[in-house]
């Protein structure tokens, strides 16, 4: 296992790589000039050029074809890219063009406020999806079944910015219980630990502090979680079907076990398997997507930040976020797999 | 029954989470004390950079208009300014301003404000060699306001006469000279701040240091920047102790936020929410002064618009009055000068082009085009920006109206506006295809590149409320046909605007810019469409909240009251 995972770990690296590379080669496809895009309505042509000159955006995109027939070598490979991958091999993500602040520190400011609001966000998916799905196939064409089809159908097909609107206007306009947006209420502060404010909060005592993050949570982490709730519920619901046919369910309720234990002893663990297949990519999916639910509820994540920054072609920081989601994706997906080995028995690495 | 208690229970889960949280409103730090000493003003951006003098948009002035003070300022609700740290006088032919500072000011961070001060931030803006002019950062407006940058400049020196007396020496008279110290991109820092934080002044770990009433905290990039009084504020104490400048991007939860009583005012608002808003008792609506101009533009390097018959077919076929009506509601006003009313120079003489779709018609058959106009003919090569032929002369091209892909203060509703003018122009004997360039840059990336190769909307809001900032910025340099204004030319229009900039004289002034409308009038050159008042909502209890034409508008003066 061991050998397994660090194979696996060791293939992350040229996969990564790719990353780089083809989030390069889309950026700069897309027209539209860093230099400009900051520049804005007054721009003069000098200084687009100085600003180009001063990011190295004069230089080629991968390499220097003219640099090399006139035989200048260390000028063919002075690219943007090398340029920047050059930096990634130092762990520098380079400056944000337009604040010319660290990609890295901003980052490091902004993706704990996405990780906590996609980790609750799973975490109510879990909460709700599997139970329902497990009592939805073992009640098979019943009202309850019915329900849960045609609620996790609207789960999937609600667009998020508007369930986030409804939300809003029912708990925050109308019954006035929940603040619309944004982290932390103005005066209210948490020590900062892991900059998960929920955790921290807990961690400090600040129980204050808590019921105000939780509160300003609840909604985004609700709306974010409707889509993985209502593909976790159909997942776990058709892969219990399945399973519940099997021989091996029948002789255990013959057995006389109560439903309780045939359904979560014998038969989950066996269906769980697809079902997680699922989780790991709504997992990624929920840091990817997170872009509505930050716009709405004024979340200071990384998914608005990166939206903004590729409007504005602030290059630096769509490769750094792109970067960090594709580590996430893959660790993730790295995870699964070695759940499925500790799931199954029949599943082995070794 | 004990399986669907759980499952229930699981249903019910968020439903409980969520009262339980409302349930602990009650507990802890109260927020509701803050709408007391602390208000919220909602966004939809966040500001680029604090430090005024290297940006150019508009929520960056919000904020620093608060923190930081000019040598003038605009005067409440109006265009004329009015000494803020200095009081200036001009010699006789106006190339050199004595100005007296005020004296026992500092800084938030405790250094005198004085001549050294002043000196240390204009030498900064024009020595591109100066320590602190960095490479990275691009002093725009220090460029388009004064000329240039080193001996381009037209301040030539600042002199230090004493520590609180100082002249600027001008290579040539300007008349906007007073109006330029008023706006927000020629407010002055602490020069020990700019020493301490370097290329970081103005970032979010670095904020900005002024003289203001009110004083930087923090910047939580992309969410919030906050503020606390200036308690030794040399002008008028703030009334509110806390400001917080909050973004909420999307303008429905941004709406939704201001109902909800969690920010106390707003800008940009959808067209159905200000409706709601005004018959809200709850809440306010309150306008700022149109100081700006959207307009439809002629791309000159195609041969047919050339012709000034073409052009005046396209003036006759908009119904300005119903795109007004329509798209701007009750905050729109009809243009025809590209000044704004109430600006000096504004010529309210000219008649506007009638709308007369017939008229169009005939135009257009008079020019050659019997059947109407579908396609047009590239006069000359065009390149782009790395010399690469784009469009070559001969090349024929389907007529274009291009839209721009976001809203603006002047355009409330630009593709809504582009298909109301398409619809216009087909009615009146054109075939345009509606064109989306691409998102925000890339339309300013080709409109600057002359690449927008036919008709495109576009607009201009003014900066510091002088006839120069929107007809000179325009066409000021037109000796040559001017890329950015789709390669338009006129030698006689320049030299009167470039001739109008050095009088002292404001009358003499007004009878250029007034002129230079009229040129552009009879021209056809371009098709001014309409002013637009930008509506704020306020919550009922915001008092004191005065808009301001131009510049950022001061919070120092806002208060609660029931």
């Amino acid at each position: 296992m061991a050998k397994y995972i660090l194979r696996r770990l060791i293939s992350v690296i040229p996969t990564l790589i790719g990353v780089t590379l083809v989030i390069f080669l889309f950026q700069r496809l897309i027209p539209g000039d860093p230099a400009v895009a900051m520049l804005g309505e007054h721009a003069t042509e000098e200084n687009v050029a100085r600003i180009r000159e001063q990011f190295g955006l004069n230089r080629p995109a991968f390499l220097d074809r003219d640099a090399l027939v006139e035989g200048d070598l260390p000028g063919f490979f002075d690219s943007q890219y090398v340029r920047y991958f050059s930096r990634l091999l130092r762990f520098d993500l380079g400056d944000s063009i337009h604040r010319r602040i660290p990609v890295a520190q901003t980052l490091k400011e902004r993706f704990p406020a996405t990780l906590e609001l996609a980790l609750l966000s799973m975490f109510i998916a879990l909460l709700v999806g599997i139970p329902i799905g497990i009592a939805s196939a073992s009640r098979r064409n019943s009202w309850l079944d019915g329900t849960t089809m045609i609620g996790s159908l609207l789960g999937v097909s609600i667009p998020i910015f508007w369930l986030g609107i409804m939300e809003i206007m029912l708990f925050s306009v109308f019954l006035k219980w929940l603040p619309s947006g944004s982290r932390l209420s103005p005066g209210v502060s948490i020590t900062p630990v892991t900059n998960l404010l929920l955790l921290d909060s807990l961690l400090t005592g600040n129980f204050a502090g808590f019921w105000d993050a939780l509160k300003h949570i609840i909604m985004p982490a609700v709306a974010l979680a409707t889509i993985p709730t209502a593909i976790i519920t159909r997942m776990t619901r058709s892969s219990m079907l399945d399973v519940l046919q099997e021989d091996y369910i029948r002789t255990a309720s013959a057995k006389g076990l109560s439903e309780r234990v045939v359904l979560y002893r014998h038969a989950l663990k066996n269906a769980f398997l697809p079902v997680i297949t699922i989780i790991g990519i709504q997992a990624g999916s929920l840091l990817a997507g997170a872009v509505l639910t930050e716009t709405i509820f004024s979340w200071p994540g990384i998914g608005k930040w990166v939206y903004d920054s590729i409007l504005g072609r602030d290059y630096p920081i769509v490769q750094g976020v792109t970067l960090l989601i594709a580590i996430i994706f893959l660790l993730v997906n790295l995870l699964v797999d070695i759940s499925y080995a500790l799931l199954d028995p029949r599943i082995s690495y070794d | 029954m004990k399986r669907k208690t759980v499952f229930t229970g699981f249903g019910l889960l968020i439903v409980l989470s969520m009262l339980l949280a409302a349930c602990a409103k009650t507990g802890g730090e109260a927020p509701a004390t803050t709408t007391k000493d602390t208000f919220i003003f909602g966004r939809g951006a966040d500001s680029v950079q604090l430090d005024p003098s290297i940006v150019t948009d508009g929520e960056s002035f919000r904020v620093t208009g608060q923190i930081l003070d000019s040598l003038y300022m605009f005067d409440k609700g109006s265009t004329t300014p009015v000494p803020a740290l200095a009081e200036c006088k001009a010699n006789e032919d106006a190339t050199v301003w004595s100005c007296k500072l005020r004296e026992g000011v500092k800084f938030h961070d405790g250094t005198d404000f004085n001549a050294d001060a002043v000196i240390f931030n204009f030498e900064r803006w024009r020595f591109t060699t100066h320590p602190y002019h960095f490479a990275s950062q691009v002093f725009e407006y220090y460029e388009a306001m004064w000329g240039g940058f080193d001996d381009a400049s037209i301040i030539t020196e600042v002199k230090k006469i004493d520590d609180y007396n100082i002249q600027f020496v001008l290579s040539s008279p300007m008349a906007p000279f007073l109006a330029n110290l008023a706006m927000d991109m020629f407010a002055i820092s602490s020069p020990t701040a700019i020493q301490k934080a370097g290329e970081a002044y103005g970032t979010p770990t670095g904020g900005c240091v002024g003289t203001g009433p009110y004083k930087f905290v923090s910047w939580e990039e992309g969410t919030e920047i906050k503020l606390v009084a200036n308690e030794d504020y040399w002008g008028e104490k703030p009334k509110v102790k806390n400001v917080i400048i909050r973004v909420i991007p999307d303008d429905s939860a941004r709406f939704l936020a201001l109902q909800a009583g969690d920010i106390d005012a707003l800008e940009q608002a959808v067209v159905e929410d200000l409706a709601t808003a005004e018959n809200d008792p709850k809440l306010q609506v309150i306008t700022r002064p149109g100081l700006n101009t959207s307009y439809l533009a002629f791309n000159f390097k195609i041969k047919e618009f050339q012709d000034i018959r073409v052009r005046e077919a396209v003036a006759h076929a908009i119904d300005k009055e119903g795109l007004i009506k329509n798209f701007f509601g009750k905050y729109g006003t009809v243009a025809k000068n590209l000044l704004p009313p109430g600006l000096l120079g504004y010529n309210d003489k000219i008649e506007d082009w009638k709308y007369d779709p017939e008229l169009s018609k005939s135009l257009l058959a008079e020019a050659g085009f019997p059947n109407g106009l579908s396609e047009v003919t590239i006069a000359e090569d065009v390149t782009d920006a790395d010399g690469n032929v784009v469009y070559k002369a001969g090349q024929v091209i389907p007529l274009r109206l291009y839209y721009m892909p976001v809203t603006r203060f002047y355009f409330p509703a630009a593709k809504e506006v582009g298909e109301g003018i398409a619809a216009n122009l087909t009615a009146a004997g054109f075939k345009v295809e509606l064109y989306l360039e691409g998102d925000w840059p890339t339309y300013l990336g080709s409109r600057r590149n002359g690449l927008l190769m036919g008709l495109y909307l576009l607009g201009w809001g003014g900066d510091n409320g002088d006839p120069d900032n929107f007809t000179g910025y325009f066409f000021g340099s037109g000796t040559q046909p001017i890329k950015r204004e789709g390669w338009y030319q006129n030698a006689e229009l320049a030299a009167l605007l470039q001739k109008a900039v050095t009088l002292p004289d404001p009358a003499e002034r007004a009878k250029l810019y007034s002129q230079a409308e009229q040129i552009m009038h009879d021209e056809v050159m371009r098709i001014w469409l309409g002013h637009n008042n930008t509506p704020l909502i306020l919550s009922a209890k915001v008092k004191g909240y005065i808009t301001q034409p131009v510049g950022a508008e001061n919070f120092e003066y806002v208060y609660f009251s029931d």
